[in-house]
């Protein structure tokens, strides 16, 4: 199933570039061992040998910071993956399976928090919690974003549910696990993964925005919180472009790859964008 | 039409009741009682005269409604919600949080509004381009750069632009919605003013926020072009322009209701562009009751903001409705 996607041109250059700055988040600072709180006297240097990605106000270096700045970043955006996906596959499924009341009240649910501005009710809950661990950002970010993945997968089941081969499985006594195992399960995993790969980019997104309010994660550094340092020590305006550049592009780098990821597998998968 | 509408309407009005709930719950919900924090700050934010501390702290007492059952306190909230009163802020004692958020609001629209619409209307226009040209450059262009575009956050566009245009390049002023020092008046100077400030974020807006629509757009009139009734007018010997104009039609109304759910997160990214450019909208406003913790501020923010959202998803309704023919005509979508 995988192999065809090898052949596609755009999944693999989005893929390779999301390998390329998964390494550096996991392997970047265990090679690169330079503290990024540690306070130096170079403050406020342009990139050189010393420090590749110059230093900011408080001469800690910027190549460091972003190392693990990429690091937190993707673990927030894995995280709050994760808990999306859990919470939509469970109410979609609920709802496709059930039917009736339970589908109407998940549903009703479903598309008020879809309605809701999510991003507004993170910055409302995270100014309410004194001290924020990455997780706990995680989760913020995590508890809004599943209602179109639920609605989704809603969709997707019902149709499923109603065509023969399901149909026919149910005659021949499969029990309801091998049901879902065999016949549902295959039939979302790639959309599942597809939403998968977009909910980490809702995650990186929502702490880059989350932290340069204010709201982030108290300790530790994430890309967020760089742009959130350099944007409080006015590094934009005073053309420190070293500080605030990087953190940025790594966002767009990383989201960017994992949309065409998304994108390319929808082209190999969904027979209706197939071309002739 | 009209049921459709009443039906739109009443589920908004209970989507609402249930933000502001959330609103009303979290500062009491949440450990550590947000609320004694708020008193404790006040001594250190309000003038350190005595008497002004008490005097607010019986406000806000009262405005909370402490020592009351939480039914109690909940009703009142809802209802001077309704009606507007929103409390009184801590930061600013004793304006009130109303008559802080009625100034900014203007800001923020005159910014958010012309650049939503903008971007969705070059986006959606780029995106079918590149689905007519479909597997041309000009598609691949396209797709490319909205694929990228439309991952850069608004705010760290803004700090590019601010770099660029700005620092490097002197063109356009690199902060504030005006100039320092001019006080806001209708001369033809202060408007080129204004209107130098506005440049830079609402080109980061409109840049960023484009590349989504043109990725959504295109694949719907891919999707449509696909359909049968497209294959069956191409089958009819109909020419191509008059079909993509059936299959542009189609491909729009999905895209209305992508206006109506993006609100939110557009409006949330404004608001920090408005931080990031120091624009006296409502998102610099929320961030100095965010860096204060002015809470009674940060809720009014809040209540104000969720209700304009769903007034610009009943408005965005009320558009589809009258696109759509299938509600116009009173069948149901």
């Amino acid at each position: 199933m995988i192999r065809p996607l090898f052949k596609n041109k755009k999944f693999i250059i989005g893929f390779s570039i999301f390998l390329f700055f998964l390494f550096l988040g996991i392997f970047g600072p265990v090679f690169y061992k330079v503290d990024p709180m540690e306070m130096t006297w170079d403050y406020e240097q342009p990139p050189s040998s010393a420090h590749p990605l110059g230093t900011d106000t408080y001469g800690r270096d910027v190549l460091a910071q972003l190392l693990h700045g990429i690091r937190s970043s993707l673990y927030i955006g894995f995280l709050a993956a994760i808990i999306s996906l859990v919470i939509g596959t469970i109410i979609g499924s609920f709802s496709a399976v059930k039917r009736g009341i339970v589908d109407d009240v998940l549903m009703g649910i479903t598309n008020i928090v879809l309605t809701t501005p999510s991003i507004l009710i993170a910055i409302l809950i995270a100014s309410y919690l004194k001290v924020r661990s990455v997780e706990m950002v995680a989760v913020i970010l995590g508890l809004f974003q599943w209602p179109w993945f639920a609605r989704a997968i809603r969709a997707q089941l019902m149709s499923v549910m109603s065509r023969e081969y399901v149909y026919l499985s149910v005659m021949a006594g499969y029990s309801d696990l091998r049901l879902v195992i065999e016949d549902l399960i295959p039939t979302i995993a790639t959309y599942a993964f597809m939403s998968f790969v977009l909910f980490i980019n809702g995650g990186i997104m929502g702490e880059a925005g989350l932290s340069l309010i204010g709201l982030g994660p108290t300790q530790g550094i994430s890309l967020g919180i760089m742009l959130q340092w350099a944007v409080l020590m006015e590094a934009v305006r005073r053309g420190l472009w070293w500080w605030f550049v990087p953190p940025g592009l790594a966002i767009v780098a990383v989201t960017a790859s994992l949309l065409v990821i998304s994108t390319a597998m929808d082209e190999v998968f969904n027979p209706r964008l197939r071309e002739e | 039409m009209f049921k459709y509408l009443l039906r739109r309407f009443i589920f908004l009005l209970v989507t609402y009741i249930v933000a502001t709930t959330i609103v009303f719950i979290l500062p009491r919900a949440i450990p550590g009682n947000p609320l004694s924090q708020i008193l404790s700050n006040l001594s250190r934010v309000a003038q350190a005269n005595p008497e002004a501390i008490r005097a607010a702290e019986k406000t806000l007492m009262e405005e909370f409604g402490l020592g009351k059952p939480w039914y109690v306190q909940y009703f009142e909230f809802i209802t001077k919600a309704l009606r507007g009163d929103l409390g009184t802020s801590i930061t600013f004692y004793p304006r009130k949080v109303i008559d802080l958020i009625i100034p900014v609001i203007p800001w923020t629209l005159a910014l958010l509004l012309p650049a939503t619409i903008v971007a969705w209307i070059l986006g959606n226009s780029l995106g079918a381009l590149a689905a007519y040209k479909r597997n041309t450059w000009i598609d691949k262009g396209v797709l490319t750069t909205s694929l990228i575009v439309s991952q850069i956050p608004y705010y760290w566009l803004g700090m590019i632009f601010i770099f660029l245009f700005g620092v490097k390049l002197g063109w356009l002023p690199v902060q504030g919605a005006y100039s320092q020092g001019t006080i806001p008046n209708l001369s033809w100077s202060f408007f080129v003013d204004v209107l130098k400030h506005y440049i830079m974020p609402f080109a980061s807006i409109v840049v960023s926020a484009m590349g989504g629509w043109a990725i959504g757009m295109r694949l719907m009139v891919i999707y449509e072009l696909g359909s049968d009734y497209a294959m069956f007018s191409e089958y009819l010997g109909m020419k191509d322009k008059r079909i993509f104009k059936y299959v542009f039609r189609n491909s729009l109304l999905p895209q209305i209701t992508g206006l109506a759910l993006s609100l939110g997160g557009v409006l949330g990214g404004a608001l920090i562009t408005e931080i990031v450019f120091n624009y006296p909208g409502t998102g610099y406003l929320l961030f100095r009751a965010l860096t204060t913790l002015d809470y009674p501020l940060i809720q009014g923010i809040f209540v104000i903001l969720i209700a304009s959202i769903y007034l610009a998803n009943f408005i965005v309704d009320f558009l589809y409705a009258l696109i759509d023919p299938r509600i116009r005509l009173g069948q149901e979508a």
